[in-house]
C-alpha cells in the first residue's frame, strides 16, 4: 500500500510523457526525421498556458489555452516539416531541428523572461483528494484519464480508419505507398503538425505540474527521446509502453532506490537498448517483418 | 581539365609566405601585447577611469539572478553619479552563462584582456572555484556577489578573493538553533538537491541544529536539476515520523518542491523550513499560496524596517518596478565595498584595490551593518522570515533577527 | 533478440546510408586531397607532394606564431578552441568516418581531464605524464564501454552513447573525491620538461596544446588514410557488404571506438592544462551536443572541417555572445539553421573545384 500512490503518480507522469513522445515517435516513423525541436514546441505550449492562464484559473481559460496551443503547435509542426523535407541525412536534420529549437527557446525567453512561471490547474481540479490515506492532487488523476483517452483515441484512429491504415503503411514502406499513387507529402506534413500539436497541448496540460521555464524543453526532449527509443521508434504502442515505464522509473524506481536516483533513467534505457536495440514494441510492417 | 599555371611554384610559395607575413603583421597591430612576455596588467593611471568588470548570468537558468544583480550594481553606480570612490568607472558587463564553461572565460577575459581593476559578480559556485587561481595569480580582486561554496574562501583567505554574499554553511547554520527551539525535541527531516551547495547548506544546518539539541529524522538528496516530481520523497518523509522539514532548493526546483509539499498534504502537518533562497524573488510568485507559512533564514528581506533599507527599496522600486531581492543587495553592497576601497586606493589597479579592500571596515547596507571576516566572507546578521499573503501578494515577512550561533 | 528485430535495424541503417551516400563520396575525396588549400581560398593549383604539404604547414606556422603577436586572452581562447577541436576530431572518427553518431565522447574527454587534474594535484605537473595517464584511462574506459556500445548503430547508438555520457557526468557530479558539482580547482600549472619550470604564461601552455593537437591530428589523419580508415568508411557506407566479404566489422568498430576514446582523452588533458580547472559541466550534454554539431557543420568525415566547426561554435558561444548581450544561443541557432541550407552549396562548389583540379569536369 505504501507504494500505491507512487505507482499512480508514475502513471500521471507517464501520461504527460506519452502525449509528448507519441508525436516525436510518429514523425520519426513516417519521415525518418528525429525532431529535436520537439521539446521547444512543448515549451511553446507551456508558455501559451502561462500567457492565457497563469494564476487566473478558469475552465474556459484552460480550454482556450489547449486550443490555442494545438493551433500554434500544429502550425509550428507544419513549418518544421516544410523545413525538414528537403534536408537529407539524420545529422543535417539534427543540426536543423536543434538550431530551430535554440532559436525558439531564445525568442521565448526574450518575450517572457527567464523566471520560473507556474500555471494554475482549472477550478474543480485544483484541490487534493484523499487516496489510500494520503492527500493526492486531483489534477494528476485527471492527467491519467486524459492519457488513457488520447491513447485509446490514437489507437482507434490508426487501427480502424483509412487514414490510419495509410499512415501505418507509410511508416512501414513509404516508397510502396507512393507507388500506389497516394500523395504522402500531405500526410507527412499532417503527421508532423499533429505530433507537434500534441506536444504543445502536452505543454499546457503539464503546466500545472511542471510549470514553464527556459531549459525545461531540454529536460522534456531528453525524456521523450528516452521514451521513444525504449518503446521503439515509429510505434504508438511503443511510445505508450515507454512512457509508462519511464514514468515508473522516475516514480517507483526513485522510491525504491533513492540513492541511485540520478543514474536510474539512463541506466534503464541503456539496459533496454542493449537487450532489444529496436525497442520493446517496434513499429510493424512488411519491410520490417 | 588542367588549367594552365600562371606562376612558377617558387613564386607561389613566396606569395603564400607574404600572405602569412601580412596576416601576422595585421594581428600584431590589431592586438598588441604578447602572450609570452609575462607582463602584469597595466597599472591604471591615478586620475583615469577605473575599469570594473561585472560578470553575471544573462543567459541560462540563472539569468533572473543575473538581472537582479546587474540592477543592484547599476543602481548604486547611478546613485553615485557613475563614480566609485570619486573615480570615473568604466563598467564592462559580461555574460556568465550557466556554468564554468562560459563563466570562466568571460571573467578571465575581463582580467587579461580588459585589464579590469576588479571583477564583481559570479553566481555559480563551480565558476567561482574555477576562477580562484586566475585572480590570485593575476593579483586582481574578485568580489563574489553570490556564489556560496565554502571552499572559495575558507581554504586560506587570499587577499584577492572577497565575498559580499554568504557561505552556504553559514546560511544553513543560521536557522539551526531556531528550528530546534520551535520543534521542541521532535525529529526534523532534511532534504535538498544532490549537489555541493545543497550538501553544504544542509550540513551547516544539521550541525547547528544538533548542537542545539535537535534530532534528525532522515536525509534525502534528490538528483540535481532533473527532479521534477518529489512525490516519492514526500511519501517517504511521512513514513519517518518527522514533525518538520528543512530544505534547500533554488529556481524551478524550489517552485516544484514547495508546491508539491502543499499538494501532497504535508504543509498542513509538518512546518517547512529552509534557507531563504527557497522563497526568494520570482520563485515566490510562482509558488503563490503553496508557500504560505514557510519559514526561512536569510541575510536580507525587503521588509527590514530600517531607514537605510527603506530608502534602498524605494529607489530600487522606482528604477526597476519590482521589489529588490537578496541578489540585488549582494551586488549593491559589492558596489558599496568597491566605492569605499577606491576612495582609499592610490591607483585603480588590482593590487591597490585589494589592499584597500582590507581597510574599509564596516559596511552600512540595506541588510544591516556587516564586515568582512578573516576569510573575507561577510560577518552579517541573519533574519527569520515567514511567507505571508499581504494584499494579494506573497512576501517574506520579517519575524526576527536570528541569534548568532 | 528475434531475427525480425535485426532486420528492422539493418533496414534503417541501409536507408540512412542511401541518404548519406552523396556526402560520403565527397568526404572520401576530402580525405585524399588534404584540402586545406580550398579553405584558404588560394585558387590553388599546387600539385605534388610538396604542394600538398605547403598549406597545412603554413597553417601550423601561423598557429605557432600566434603567441608572439596575440595577448594573453586570445591565446587562452585559442588553446580552448584547439582542445575542443580535438574532442570534435574524436567525435568525427566515429560519426563522420565510421557513421556512428555519438553523444558519448564527453565521457572519455572527462576521464582524460579529471585524470590529468588528479595527476597534477597529487603527483606531478609534468604535462607529458598527465597526457599519458589521461589517454590510458580514457582508452581503457572507451574499450570497456565500447565492447557493448558498438553492437548498436544509428539512433540507438546515439542514445546509448548519450546514456554513457550522462552516466559519466552523474558519476563526476556525485563523487565527492573529485569535487562533486564544484569540480577540481587548485591544479598547478603544467611543466613540459622533467623538473622544468612551471608554464604560467598562456603562450607556453598554448604551444604545448598546439604541439599535442598537431601530433594527434596527424596520427589520426594517417590512420584514416590507412586500410583501417578504409574499413571504417566501408562500415559507414555499407556494413553488411563488408561482413559478407568476411570482414570482422565488430573489432574494427571497437578499435575505432578505442582510438576515438584515446583522442578524446588527450583532448581532456589539454582542456585541463589550459583551464587548470575541471568540473562536471565540462562533460555535460551541452558539450556533447555542440561537439556533434561542430562535426556536422564542419562536414562529417573530413578531419579539418569539424575543427573549423569547433572554432566557429566556441567563438560564437564565448566571444560573439559578449557583444549581443547574452544572446549567444540565439546566434548559434541561426548559424546552425543557416549552415544546413548553405553548406550543401558550399560543398558542391568545393566539389566542383576539386573535380576541376583533378582534371575531369
Amino acid at each position: 500500500m505504501q507504494y500505491a500512490v507512487t505507482v499512480l503518480n508514475g502513471l500521471a507522469l507517464g501520461a504527460i510523457l506519452f502525449l509528448i513522445a507519441v508525436g516525436l515517435s510518429l514523425v520519426f516513423g513516417i519521415m525518418d526525421v528525429l525532431n529535436l525541436a520537439h521539446g521547444a514546441v512543448y515549451l511553446v505550449g507551456a508558455y501559451v498556458a502561462v500567457a492565457l492562464i497563469e494564476g487566473h484559473a478558469s475552465v474556459a481559460g484552460f480550454v482556450a489555452a489547449v486550443l490555442v496551443a494545438a493551433l500554434v503547435g500544429g502550425l509550428a509542426g507544419a513549418a518544421l516539416a516544410g523545413m525538414s523535407i528537403p534536408v537529407r541525412g539524420h545529422l543535417d536534420q539534427a543540426l536543423l531541428t536543434l538550431g530551430t529549437a535554440l532559436i525558439i527557446t531564445e525568442l521565448i525567453s526574450e518575450f517572457f523572461g527567464n523566471e520560473v512561471r507556474s500555471v494554475a490547474p482549472p477550478p474543480g481540479l485544483d484541490a487534493s483528494v484523499g487516496l489510500f490515506g494520503q492527500a493526492y492532487p486531483a489534477y494528476r488523476l485527471a492527467l491519467v484519464v486524459v492519457g488513457v483517452v488520447v491513447a485509446v483515441g490514437l489507437h482507434l484512429l490508426l487501427e480502424r480508419t483509412r487514414i490510419g491504415a495509410t499512415l501505418r503503411a507509410t511508416v512501414a514502406d513509404r516508397q510502396m505507398v507512393e507507388a500506389m499513387g497516394i500523395r504522402t507529402r500531405r500526410l507527412v506534413i499532417s503527421v508532423f503538425a499533429a505530433g507537434a500539436a500534441l506536444a504543445a497541448v502536452g505543454g499546457v496540460l503539464a503546466g500545472p505540474v511542471l510549470g514553464a521555464q527556459p531549459g525545461l524543453d531540454d529536460t522534456v526532449l531528453l525524456l521523450a527521446l528516452v521514451v521513444v527509443v525504449i518503446g521503439g521508434l515509429g510505434s504508438v504502442r511503443g511510445a505508450l509502453l515507454g512512457a509508462v515505464l519511464v514514468g515508473q522509473v522516475q516514480a517507483l524506481g526513485v522510491a525504491l532506490l533513492p540513492d541511485q536516483a540520478s543514474f536510474l533513467l539512463f541506466a534503464a534505457m541503456a539496459a533496454v537498448l542493449l537487450l532489444r536495440p529496436a525497442g520493446l514494441l517496434p513499429a510493424r510492417g512488411p519491410a520490417h517483418a | 581539365m588542367d588549367v594552365p599555371m600562371p606562376k612558377s611554384s617558387r613564386a607561389r610559395r613566396r606569395s603564400s609566405s607574404m600572405v602569412i607575413a601580412a596576416l601576422l603583421t595585421g594581428l600584431a597591430t590589431a592586438c598588441g601585447g604578447s602572450a609570452i612576455s609575462g607582463e602584469q596588467p597595466a597599472s591604471q593611471a591615478a586620475g583615469g577611469p577605473a575599469t570594473i568588470g561585472l560578470v553575471v548570468p544573462k543567459s541560462g537558468v540563472y539569468a533572473p539572478l543575473g538581472a537582479d544583480m546587474e540592477n543592484g550594481f547599476k543602481l548604486y553606480l547611478d546613485q553615485h553619479g557613475g563614480k566609485l570612490g570619486g573615480k570615473e568607472i568604466d563598467l564592462k558587463v559580461s555574460d556568465e552563462g550557466e556554468g564554468p564553461q562560459t563563466g570562466v572565460p568571460a571573467a578571465t577575459k575581463l582580467v587579461t584582456q580588459d585589464k579590469a581593476g576588479a571583477v564583481v559578480g559570479i553566481v555559480n559556485s563551480a565558476t567561482a572555484l574555477g576562477l580562484r587561481d586566475t585572480f590570485i595569480e593575476s593579483k586582481v580582486p574578485l568580489i563574489i556577489a553570490n556564489a556560496g561554496a565554502d571552499d572559495v574562501t575558507t581554504s586560506g583567505g587570499s587577499p584577492y578573493i572577497w565575498r559580499t554574499s554568504f557561505t552556504n554553511n553559514a546560511v544553513g547554520a543560521s536557522l539551526g538553533a531556531e528550528v530546534a527551539k520551535q520543534v521542541g525535541g521532535e525529529p526534523v527531516y532534511l532534504i535538498t538537491a544532490d549537489y555541493a551547495a545543497g550538501k553544504e547548506m544542509v550540513g551547516g544546518f544539521k550541525k547547528a541544529f544538533e548542537d542545539a539539541g535537535g534530532k534528525v529524522a532522515g536525509e534525502a538528496y534528490t538528483p540535481f536539476g532533473t527532479t521534477k516530481d518529489f512525490q516519492p520523497y514526500l511519501s517517504k518523509i511521512k513514513g519517518t515520523g518527522a514533525k518538520a522539514v528543512f530544505c534547500f532548493y533554488a529556481g524551478a526546483e524550489a517552485v516544484g518542491f514547495v508546491k508539491q509539499y502543499d499538494q501532497f498534504g504535508l504543509s498542513g502537518d509538518l512546518p517547512l523550513f529552509g534557507t531563504g533562497f527557497v522563497t526568494e524573488g520570482a520563485v515566490l510568485d510562482a509558488q503563490g499560496a503553496a508557500a504560505v507559512g514557510t519559514q526561512t533564514s536569510l541575510h536580507y528581506s525587503d521588509l527590514i524596517d530600517s531607514p537605510k533599507n527603506k530608502e534602498f527599496v524605494t529607489a530600487y522600486q522606482a528604477a526597476f518596478k519590482e521589489a529588490p531581492t537578496v541578489y540585488a543587495v549582494q551586488a549593491y553592497d559589492a558596489a558599496a565595498v568597491l566605492d569605499a576601497a577606491l576612495a582609499k586606493a592610490a591607483t585603480t589597479d588590482g593590487e591597490a584595490i585589494s589592499k584597500a579592500l582590507a581597510e574599509i571596515g564596516a559596511v552600512d547596507s540595506p541588510r544591516g551593518t556587516w564586515t568582512f571576516d578573516a576569510e573575507h566572507d561577510p560577518e552579517q546578521p541573519y533574519y527569520l522570515r515567514k511567507v505571508e499573503e499581504r494584499s494579494g501578494a506573497y512576501v517574506n515577512a520579517l519575524v526576527s533577527e536570528l541569534a548568532k550561533g | 533478440m528475434s531475427p525480425a528485430d535485426t532486420n528492422a535495424a539493418d533496414t534503417n541503417a541501409a536507408d540512412t546510408n542511401a541518404a548519406d551516400t552523396n556526402r560520403a563520396d565527397t568526404n572520401a575525396a576530402d580525405m585524399k586531397a588534404a584540402s586545406m588549400r580550398t579553405v584558404m581560398a588560394v585558387p590553388s593549383v599546387v600539385r605534388g607532394r610538396a604542394g600538398r604539404l605547403l598549406v597545412p604547414l603554413a597553417v601550423v606556422v601561423v598557429l605557432a606564431a600566434l603567441p608572439l603577436v596575440l595577448g594573453a586572452y586570445p591565446i587562452t581562447l585559442a588553446s580552448r578552441v584547439l582542445a575542443f577541436a580535438l574532442l570534435v576530431v574524436s567525435v568525427d572518427i566515429l560519426t563522420g568516418v565510421t557513421g556512428l553518431p555519438t553523444l558519448g565522447q564527453v565521457a572519455y574527454f572527462g576521464a582524460g581531464a579529471y585524470t590529468a587534474a588528479l595527476v597534477g594535484i597529487h603527483w606531478t605537473s609534468n604535462a607529458a605524464v598527465q597526457l599519458l595517464a589521461g589517454v590510458l584511462v580514457a582508452t581503457a574506459l572507451a574499450l570497456a564501454t565500447g565492447a557493448i556500445v558498438v553492437r548498436t548503430k544509428g539512433i540507438v547508438f546515439l542514445m546509448v552513447t548519450l546514456a554513457v555520457g550522462e552516466l559519466t557526468h552523474q558519476v563526476a557530479a556525485s563523487w565527492t573525491a573529485v569535487g562533486g558539482t564544484n569540480g577540481l580547482a587548485g591544479i598547478p600549472p603544467i611543466s613540459v620538461l622533467p623538473g622544468g619550470p612551471a608554464l604560467t604564461l598562456s603562450g607556453f601552455v598554448y604551444w604545448w596544446v598546439l604541439a599535442v593537437f598537431v601530433v594527434v591530428f596527424l596520427l589520426v589523419a594517417r590512420a584514416m588514410r590507412a586500410p583501417f580508415g578504409r574499413t571504417l568508411r566501408g562500415i559507414r557506407d555499407n556494413e553488411p557488404r563488408l561482413r559478407a566479404l568476411g570482414q570482422r566489422t565488430y573489432s574494427a568498430k571497437l578499435a575505432a571506438y578505442g582510438l576515438a576514446g584515446a583522442v578524446a582523452g588527450a583532448a581532456g588533458t589539454l582542456w585541463t592544462a589550459q583551464a587548470r580547472f575541471v568540473s562536471p559541466t565540462d562533460l555535460g550534454f551541452d558539450v556533447a551536443a555542440f561537439a556533434l554539431l561542430s562535426v556536422v557543420i564542419g562536414g562529417a568525415g573530413s578531419l579539418w572541417g569539424p575543427c573549423l566547426g569547433a572554432a566557429l561554435v566556441i567563438l560564437v558561444r564565448d566571444e560573439v555572445s559578449d557583444y549581443v548581450d547574452g544572446r549567444g544561443p540565439l546566434l548559434l541557432g541561426i548559424v546552425f539553421v543557416a549552415g544546413v541550407y548553405l553548406l550543401p552549396r558550399v560543398r558542391a562548389v568545393l566539389g566542383r573545384l576539386r573535380a576541376r583540379e583533378k582534371g575531369f569536369p
